[in-house]
């Protein structure tokens, strides 16, 4: 029926694809550590001594054999 | 000392609660002492699916609060002396759970079965992260269905931060039960096969259940499907409670319809 819109694509195929993308962008929003928030806040706290923050973000990042965490800190311009 | 398995889906309605009574009579059937517990607390319903519901007296809350002990809530199965059943609560709701009240019941359960099998409740809520906490292993049930897998993917990945024996640095035992699968629309490219919804979730395959209308059939009796010799989802949860009771069963291939199987053999003779 939507066959105009995928090509000759079957819908499962379609499925798959759209799962895949789904799921990666879940797990990298989730799959942290539990105690992500935790250590946000207190390197928040700990930066914020010195000069103003707007955000912390932690990624865990994955590659290959290598995990690494990646710490954004963002400054608050206005301070 | 017996090994502690949650049955988990994320998604509700995947079929986890009628996973949960197949696996316990399963195991049960293969001469196992086995315990199915429902920690849907609010919301009990594997005492329907094992036709128990007129014996449930005391339920797994009483028994955590100390109103009641294990032996006096515990009911025996009316078809198979070696599986036993511990009722959620149907009044309460899910915060009344607590850990420390969670691992000691598990803990003395694990004493006097084989098998203990936590029919976790649908979501990823506290009441979802309390069955999992203390178990050994999950069977994660999903449908060949974009929802439900996706669904599936996050109560993994909370069962991999939540989970004590991850805590401890062990690993947590991981296998996925497709549910529901039809074969002739794997086979026409509009369901996603095995092997695909496998490389998604990145988990070991336990087994493939076909839908079966005697499914329904079976819990409108209180009977779980498993005794039907007849119902191909019974003989499915036949082949896997096999492979969980250390028998080697292959795995059939019940993404081919008939008529694709009529197809194959014919080929052979061209």
């Amino acid at each position: 029926m939507f066959g105009f819109l995928f090509g000759k694509k079957k819908s499962a195929s379609v499925a798959k694809d759209r799962l895949t993308i789904a799921i990666m962008s879940d797990r990298d929003r989730t799959n942290g550590y539990p105690f992500m928030d935790e250590m946000k806040a207190e390197i928040m706290a700990v930066v914020q001594k010195y000069i103003g923050v707007k955000e912390v973000q932690i990624r865990k990042e994955v590659d290959g054999n290598m995990e690494a965490l990646a710490i954004d800190v963002e400054l608050d311009k206005g301070v | 000392m017996g090994i502690v398995i949650a049955v988990i889906s994320g998604k509700g309605g995947v079929g986890k609660t009628t996973a949960t009574a197949n696996l316990g009579l399963g195991i049960a059937l293969n001469d196992k002492k086995c315990v199915v517990v429902d920690f849907d607390i609010g919301q009990r319903n594997l005492d329907m699916i094992l036709g128990l519901e007129n014996r449930v007296v005391y339920d797994i809350v009483q028994v955590m609060d100390g109103e009641a002990n294990l032996k006096q809530a515990l009911i025996k199965s009316k078809v198979n002396d070696n599986l036993h059943f511990l009722a959620a609560s149907q009044t309460k709701d899910k915060s009344v759970l607590e850990s420390t009240k969670v691992e000691k019941l598990i803990a003395e359960l694990k004493e006097s079965f084989d098998f203990v099998i936590l029919d976790a409740p649908a979501g990823i809520e506290s009441g979802y992260e309390h069955t999992i906490e203390f178990a050994d292993a999950a069977i994660i049930i999903v449908n060949p269905e974009v929802s439900s897998i996706r669904d599936a993917d996050r109560a993994i990945g909370i069962l991999d931060s939540k989970s004590a024996k991850v805590k401890a640095g062990e690993d947590v035992a991981k296998y996925l039960i497709i549910n529901r699968i039809v074969a002739d629309m794997v086979e026409s490219g509009e369901m996603l096969k095995s092997d695909d919804i496998l490389e998604i979730l990145n988990i070991k395959l336990l087994g493939k259940v076909p839908e079966d209308k005697g499914v329904i059939d079976a819990s409108n009796q209180g009977k779980p499907v498993i005794l039907d010799k007849k119902s191909i989802a019974g003989q499915a949860y036949k082949r896997i409670t096999g492979r969980l009771c250390g028998e080697k069963v292959d795995m059939k291939d019940i993404e081919v319809s008939d008529a694709g199987l009529f197809k194959r053999l014919t080929g052979m003779f061209r």
